[in-house]
This record gives C-alpha cells, structure tokens and sequence, in this order.
C-alpha cells in the first residue's frame, strides 16, 4: 500500500510530508480532463476547448463547456463537467451580488478570487471533495484583458497565455514558441486552435471545438459557422 | 389634517396605523401666496392652481380677493372657507362703509380679520391669509395670519403650500438677510416683481401644489393693478 | 394624557433636527451641514458632526436620528474601507452610493432613521457627483444640488433659485452658504453653526461659518 493511499480515506486531510493528496487527485482529473487554451491578444481574450463526443448520436451545440458569466466576463475549464456547472453558477451568483451591491460590473480579478476562494473552501470543509477542475476565466475590465486560471487548491494564476488538462506540457511549450505580446484577436484564435490541433485525435471540426471571445464590446461564445472560418485557415 | 400649516409634511413615511374613517370638514386645496411691501407700494402675488390631492380642479382660479381700493386678501388653503370667509368679509366691509361713511384702512381690516377668524377658534377657517394695503400713512404693509388670527404685520411674507421653501429666499432676497456689507432699504417695485416671479418659479419646480400661472395685484395710491404671468404646468 | 408638544413630533427623522445639502459645481462639489444637536425643541449640543470624510474626494452626510448617524457612519465606514482593501483601488462616489443604498434596503422593514448625502469626485476622473437617498435606499442622483433634513423644504426653496450650472469654487461656497444659512435660520430644529466643504481635485476646503444662534 503506498503511503499516500493511507491519508485518502476521506476528506482533504494532510499526508506526513505535508501534501494534500486529495487535491493532487484532483489536478489528475483535471490533467486526465480534454485540452483547454486561453490566449491574451493586445485588444482582447480568447479561451478555447476541445469539445468531443463518444458517439455521432450526441447532439453537438446543446451542452456547452465556455460559458458567458457576466457581459464581460467568460469561463471554460479542464476535467469534470459536472463539478463545473456548479462552479458556473457560483461564479455567475458572485458576479450578480456584486452588480447588486455596487451597481458595478464585476471586476475580473475580484471574480477569479472569489470563485478561488469557493474552490480553497471545498479543500478544507466537512463532507465534501475539491473541485475535479480548472478554470480559465476570460474577462474585459479596465480598458484591457484579463486572463486567470483557477485550480481545484483555490490557487490561481494570470496568464498570458496557457494551456491546461490533456497534455498541457505540450500545449504550454507551443505557446511559448508562438506568443508574442501584440498578438491581435484573430491570431490568438488562430494561435489557440494550432495549440489544440497538437494534440487533437480526429478530425477538428467546427461541432467538436469551442471557441469564447472577450473584448471591449464584452464576452461571446463563437458559432460554428464562424469557427469554421477560422479552421479554413488552419493547414 | 390638524393644526399648523407649516409642520412639514413626509406622507411617504407616515406610519400606518389603524384609522377610523369619518367626514373631514377640511380640504387641502393648495396654493401659495406671496407679497412684498414697498415705500408706496405693495404686491401681492397667488398661484392660479386649484387642487387637491394629486387632482387639478383648475389652472385659472384667483385666489386674490380686494377688499378696498387699497387692500388685498390672498387666501391659500381649504377653498371652501376661503369663499366663506371672503364673502363674510365683503359683507363685513360693506356694513363698516354703510355705518361710518368711509372706507376701511387697511389696518382695521387686518385688525378685523383676526377677530373673524378667532370668533371660530374651535372650529378654525383653514386658510393661511395674507392681508396687503398701504397703511394711513400711504406705506405698503402686509399682515399674515395663521388659521386662527394671530396677525402678524411683516415687509414680505411667503404663505401657503410652498410658504416653507419661499420664506427663507424672500429673507435672503428682500429682507438681506445674512448677507454683509449691505444696507437694508426698502427695494424698488420692479425689483420686488422681479423677485416675486422668480420665487414662484422656483417654487412651481418642487411643490406639486403650486403652478400654472400667478395673479399679481400691485396696490398703489392710484389704486389695484392686475397683472399675471405663467408658471409650469404640470 | 394630554401632551403638548412644542414642535409637535411626527416623524423620527426630525427628532434631532438637521439641515444638509450637497450641490456640484465645475469640476468642484459642497457639502454642507448645520451643526445643532438637540431632542425636539431643546438644543443639547452645538457641534454634533453629521458630514464624515469616507476618502480624499468622497463626503458622507447624514441627516436624521442621532443615534442612527453614528451607527450608520461606521458600518460603512468599514465596508468602504474593506471594499478598498479587497479590490485595492479607491471607491468612487457612485460606487459608495450604490452601497449605501444596498446596506439601508437590507433594514427594508426596520430601517435606520437617515436620509444620507453622498458627495464628491470620482477618484479618477474628477467628475462631480451629488447623491440623496430616503432611509431605505431610494436614490436620487440629479444634476444640480440635493438637500436633506428637517428644513429640506427650506433649502429646496433656496437651491431653487440660487443654483445656477457651472459655478466655479468660490461661487459654490457663497451660494452653498447663502441656501444653508437662510434656510435653517426658518427652521427651529437645525442651525446652531454650519461645516460648509468644498471638494476640488487637489484640495478640500473646510470653513465654518458663523451664524445666528438661536
């Protein structure tokens, strides 16, 4: 029996050398969860994922994985799609009290750091599992782009660029070859669907991938037909 | 609706308390008068709306009432007592004409006035009056009374619905009130009607009582003059 | 038991008697208070505070219930500065406003007895805001001025005819002084001295003025 085994029966509890195993299951669902890519552009964000279905049957566009939460704010995750609807709603909840309180769109920093700090409470209560998920929250506030990713701990991290779940290493080592700071919209979809595309099994078409843009006019999820335009241009 | 007309008035948070529903003598019907006395002057001046509640009965009613060549009554309040009240003191004028062969000054009418309205101290005219004329010496006076004829003899006086927001500009304006470096001194006529435009004005942006139009009766030694001039309508 | 009251009680909001307004001015905004404290007709004290500094260009007042005034300025004195300690940026007048009037509607049905005056100039920008809001939240953001307290009808009157857009600092504190003064002098529950300031971009003039006590 391997020691970490030992301190896993039940909730989130510390293992001699001082790690939280649980949470280490957790970032392997999400790392064993489909590929998901978020790139800042110079006028704006884009988050994108690959969305496959086990069979034709499924009826493709009617479960979606990026999600709009506030008019200027969207998300997409890597690992358990269950576990993040209730993250959406969390997260879509924070953004309407604060516009109640404030009468305020909320801030993207403020909305990722809340949204982590249900995360980090789901690793330290009574009864309950982290999050099988990462996040990465797309957001246009302040007259720029915001990018965050969130993981199952509650850490979270702003990115210029990154990758996350099924070979994120990869995905990760692309973009740092391909990233440079005055990427414009476009071009980070483009640069965001390549990254995919490394490690994509099949045929990428526009019904097994979603696309989530974020700018000034605020937060959209891509139709196919118009992420069809953009794998044209994909060799 | 009890007592003093100048208490103010929050019907938005007025507390709900059990009522009993019984006639009510009195009607609110609004209105607001303003006058101010000069050396040989004095104008008075009544908005022209008739309400109550959140209903107009009508934009055109004058609420100005002369009561010799040189004195003027402006009533603003409960209208059904101010026609009563007008046509006892009309009668009364009448009798004091017939019985000493003379008109009566101003002063005795003010004087008169309060002892009408104290004759129903248990069951008051609810009107807030304004008595204008000029004096035996050929001076603009003006008398305000409360509903139960304690008179008072002032140079300028706001009264009625929107007596609380005129007085203290009329203060500020006519009687220069806090203001240094200045020398009181009795103001021009024009000036006066500037100023008594200009409050109603303002009075007709925030009372809902007050509006549509004012009558302005200017009493000189040569007697009454009418004039109007309009105010917003809604 | 037969009472009489010399100014006859009916609302708790002019228990203590106050006078406030706020008016904006270009690129400056005041804020303006009477200074009396008393319970009913009787004046207890002469320097009672009722407009606070929530920042460098944001002012609070908070005409009412004495014992409200206190509780009230506090608790939201702590959730501005919580709210600047989280988002680590300052609080802009509409913001503060908006949570003014969020924390009053949660006592919807048991609320605190003040009719608060928000004003002041956006951190960033510089533009004036002027706010009032009922006891329970209901804001009222105009153009011009806002006035609050037991001789609002008063200092309406006065605002009325004395604003005028655009006025520059000085002209603001004169006008501002002038609508105050005049209107808690018809009022007998505010008055007793007046706090007039005068919020510009790179500084706050406080004077108080003199006036007649009685």
């Amino acid at each position: 029996m391997a020691s970490s085994e030992r301190y896993s029966f039940s909730l989130t509890t510390f293992s001699p050398s001082g790690k939280l195993v649980q949470i280490e299951y957790a970032l392997a669902a999400v790392a064993a969860g489909a590929p998901s890519v978020g790139i800042k552009a110079s006028n704006g964000v884009i988050i994108a994922t690959e969305n496959k279905h086990k069979s034709i049957l499924y009826d493709e566009h009617s479960v979606h994985k990026v999600e709009m939460i506030t008019q200027h704010i969207g998300m997409v995750y890597s690992g358990m799609g269950p576990d993040y609807r209730l993250l959406v709603k969390q997260a879509r909840k924070i953004a309407q009290q604060y516009t109640l309180v404030y009468n305020e769109p909320i801030p993207t920093a403020q909305l990722v750091q809340r949204v982590a700090a249900v995360m980090q409470e789901y690793t330290q209560s009574g009864g309950v599992r982290p999050f099988g998920v990462s996040l990465l929250i797309c957001g246009w506030d302040n007259n720029r782009p915001y990018l965050f990713q969130c993981d199952p701990s509650g850490a979270y991290f702003a990115w210029k660029a990154t990758a996350m779940g099924k070979n994120f290493i990869n995905g990760k080592t692309f973009l740092e070859k391909r990233y440079s700071e005055d990427l414009e919209l476009d071009d980070a979809v483009h640069t965001a669907i390549l990254t995919l595309k490394e490690s994509f099994e099949g045929q990428m078409t526009a019904d097994n991938i979603e696309v989530g843009i974020c700018d000034v006019s605020g937060f959209k999820r891509l139709d196919p037909s118009h992420v069809k335009d953009y794998l044209a241009n994909i060799p | 609706m009890s007592s003093s007309v100048s208490r103010p008035y929050y019907p938005d948070y007025l507390a709900e308390t059990p009522t009993k529903h019984h006639f009510s003598p009195y009607a609110d019907n609004g209105g607001s008068i303003v006058a101010i006395a000069g050396d040989d002057y004095v104008v008075i001046a009544g908005d022209t709306r008739l309400s109550a509640g959140f209903q107009i009965y009508t934009r055109q009613q004058n609420k100005l009432f002369p009561l010799t060549k040189t004195t003027v009554l402006g009533c603003a309040g409960c209208w059904c007592d101010t026609l009563t009240l007008t046509r006892l003191l009309n009668t009364r004028m009448q009798m004091y004409e017939q019985e000493h062969n003379k008109t009566m000054s101003t002063p005795a009418a003010a004087q008169m006035l309060s002892t009408v309205l104290y004759y129903k101290r248990f069951f008051p005219y609810y009107i807030s009056n304004m008595l204008v004329g000029l004096d035996d010496e050929g001076k603009g006076c003006v008398y305000s009374y409360d509903p139960i004829g304690h008179c008072e003899k002032a140079k300028y006086r706001a009264g009625g619905s929107a007596g609380a927001l005129l007085q203290p500009l009329l203060d500020n304006q006519v009687g220069l009130k806090n203001m240094q470096n200045v020398q009181v001194e009795s103001i021009p006529l024009d000036r006066a009607l500037s100023i008594l435009k200009d409050v109603f004005i303002s009075a007709a942006e925030r009372d809902i009582y007050t509006g549509d139009a004012i009558y302005i009766n200017i009493v000189t030694k040569d007697g009454i003059k009418s004039d109007s001039f309009p105010l917003r309508k809604d | 038991m037969t009472q009489l009251n010399f100014i006859s009680f009916q609302s708790i909001l002019s228990y203590n008697g106050s006078a406030m307004v706020a008016m904006k001015g270009e690129r400056c905004v005041s804020i303006a208070t009477d200074k009396r404290f008393g319970i009913q007709a009787q004046t207890v004290s002469m320097d009672f505070p009722k407009v606070f500094e929530m920042g460098p260009h944001l002012y609070l007042g908070l005409p009412g219930l004495a014992t409200d005034i206190g509780t009230v300025y506090e608790k939201l004195r702590f959730r501005k500065n919580l709210f600047e300690l989280r988002e680590n940026r300052r609080m802009s007048p509409q913001i503060f406003s908006a949570m003014v009037s969020n924390m009053l509607y949660e006592k919807r049905f048991g609320p605190f007895f003040v009719e608060p005056i928000v004003a002041g100039l956006d951190p960033y920008t510089c533009v004036p805001y002027v706010c009032n809001m009922d006891l329970i939240g209901c804001r009222n953001e105009p153009e011009d001025f806002v006035t609050g307290g037991s001789a609002s009808a008063q200092l309406f009157g006065m605002c009325e005819s004395l604003w005028e857009p655009n006025m520059g600092p000085d002209d603001l504190f004169e006008t501002t002084s002038q609508a105050l003064i005049n209107a808690f002098d018809r009022d007998a529950i505010s008055g007793w001295g007046a706090i007039v300031h005068i919020i510009e971009k790179d500084k706050v003039t406080t004077r108080e003025l003199k006036t007649r006590m009685d």
